[in-house]
């Protein structure tokens, strides 16, 4: 931006110079002007016309540019507000009806069925907890945006110990490969001043998908290390990989990439990931590679 | 037969639940919101009362507040459901007893309507009532959100505030990790016993508990947590 103006201010610093220097380059009242007063006047008025001009056009088209990046960043809040909004309304459209169903089932189940109804009635019993299970992510996604955090010190080197630990325990994780790297020198990783069950959360969401999207015999390894003023988490995984028209979308809300059909989940534990993750004042990232595999990444502000 | 009043504006939630606690052995009435509520609680004098929160003409929670201020102690279980925390801080606040996140498994309000009605003190007002609570020299001033053993205040973290709060508000009663899950943090978390475990350990930790020999925490090995002390209402 700088570099515009000072070309926008050129003419008239020529026009300084040449006023100055004028009378060493030419002689007094060079006669091919045609015009009263010396040149070095005349090119310092010119220079700061020039650059006048050119000042006013600058500052038109910065303030083009700055007005339609508030439009877009606009919109963008403004569309991000509106699907919290509807997510919202979606929950408390849902809880009712859950509500009423639940105890339907139950008044059916307290008569003894014969065997068809009896799985019918689990089946639908199953579908119902499951719809349930998107009324709560839902909740846990509209409180994270309105309840205050209840900040502690975190230690994260022991939290993420905890969720692999705990994720080796599940008996999908087995015969994968989980590893956990974390620093000790020249100095351990640093607290991150922030909700431990949140972070939690958000690292124990990450673990989740690369089990459920990996095979046996498929790596997958948690980094975590200091890079300034951040904890850089790593969740890699040598699994399918994401195709790249899905990875842009992954972090929205309900969405469900090709790859996750006839794999349990609301579509939610992404979402939820990168509500965390901002509400900390961090960030959230991922590559991948089809093929190769996946690696999501935290980003969160030091305490 | 123990009469329970079900007050909530939609009709399949009550179409279905009312025959469903009615099977659990109780005699049940309906009310429709918070008016119908009142009036049906004078006339059909239930032992404990299930409402909803959000109804029209009135509220559940007004609905509360107007029979606390008459005096009349009823068991109330609110079930809440607008997606806030607060809602559930607050319904404890008011004098509700305890409070269900909807939807939820008709088997576990039965389960707390038992628990409820096992722990009122008919005409008096509960412990969820009470602005300070004592146990020993345990005190746990509710307004401010301080505990205090003996003269020290002990250093808590809000959400161990939070804990301890429902847990003497709940003394006796077997407390899931589950239910402390739903009640306390409002969700349930993918390593719930990890995150209720932590806590506990905290509570443990800053009351001079000892779990091998509990004055105040008791465990329920592989089930949850009970609190064995006892719990009175101070002013």
């Amino acid at each position: 931006m700088k570099w515009r103006w000072l070309i926008a201010w050129f003419p008239a610093l020529l026009g300084v110079a040449l006023k100055l220097l004028g009378s060493s380059i030419w002689p007094e009242n060079l006669p091919v002007l045609y015009l009263r007063g010396d040149a070095g006047t005349l090119a310092l008025l010119g220079g700061i016309l020039l650059s006048g001009l050119a000042s006013a056009f600058l500052y038109l088209v910065q303030r083009a540019e700055r007005q339609r990046r508030d439009d877009v960043a606009g919109v963008q809040t403004r569309t991000a507000e509106e699907r919290r909004r509807f997510l919202r309304r979606l929950d408390h459209e849902l809880k009712n009806p859950l509500t009423a169903i639940q105890a339907g089932l139950a008044n059916v189940a307290s008569t003894p069925l014969p065997a068809a109804q009896q799985a019918a009635l689990e089946s639908v019993r199953s579908q119902t907890l499951g719809l349930s299970r998107l009324s709560a992510d839902l909740r846990k996604l509209a409180e994270l945006e309105t309840r205050p955090l209840e900040r502690t010190l975190v230690d994260m080197a022991e939290l993420l110990g905890e969720v692999v630990e705990i994720t080796r325990e599940r008996p999908e994780a087995a015969e994968r490969e989980l590893t956990l790297t974390v620093p000790q020198a020249p100095w351990p990783l640093p607290e991150v001043n922030g909700d431990p069950d949140l972070l939690f959360l958000a690292v124990h969401n990450l673990l989740t998908n690369a089990v459920k999207f990996t095979q046996p015999g498929n790596r997958i390894e948690v980094r975590a290390f200091e890079d300034s003023a951040v904890i850089v988490v790593k969740v890699a995984d040598t699994g399918p990989g994401i195709p790249e028209v899905e990875i842009s979308h992954v972090w929205e809300e309900l969405y469900r990439g090709q790859g996750a059909r006839g794999i349990p989940g609301s579509g939610l534990g992404l979402a939820l990931v990168r509500a965390i993750a901002e509400r900390h004042g961090g960030r959230v990232g991922l590559r991948s590679r089809e093929g190769q595999g996946t690696v999501f990444t935290i980003r969160l502000p030091i305490a | 037969m123990v009469k329970v009043l079900l007050v909530d504006d939609e009709r399949a939630i009550t179409d279905n639940l009312a025959p469903f606690v009615e099977r659990a052995g109780f005699a049940v009435d309906v009310a429709v919101d918070g008016k119908d509520a009142l009036s049906k609680a004078a006339s059909f004098t239930p032992e404990l009362i299930v409402s909803d929160i959000l109804m029209p003409r009135l509220d559940g929670r007004e609905m509360l507040r107007r029979l606390r201020q008459a005096g009349d102690w009823t068991p109330v279980i609110l079930l809440t459901q607008v997606g806030e925390s607060t809602e559930r801080a607050m319904a404890l606040e008011e004098g509700a007893d305890d409070y269900l996140n909807k939807p939820f498994d008709p088997h576990e309000l039965v389960a707390r309507i038992r628990a409820v009605l096992r722990r009122a003190r008919p005409g008096k007002p509960p412990l969820a009532a009470a602005q300070r609570l004592a146990c020993g020299n345990l005190v746990l001033d509710r307004q401010s959100r301080r505990a205090y053993v003996g003269s020290r205040e002990a250093n808590l973290t809000p959400k161990a505030v939070a804990l301890l709060e429902y847990m003497m508000t709940h003394p006796d009663e077997l407390l899931t990790r589950d239910r402390l899950l739903d009640t306390v943090w409002g969700w349930d978390y993918p390593a719930g016993t990890r995150t209720v475990d932590t806590r506990i350990a905290e509570l443990r930790r800053v009351l001079g508990d000892d779990p091998a020999d509990p004055q105040y925490i008791e465990t329920a090995p592989g089930q949850g947590y009970r609190f064995v002390a006892l719990v009175e209402a101070t002013s």
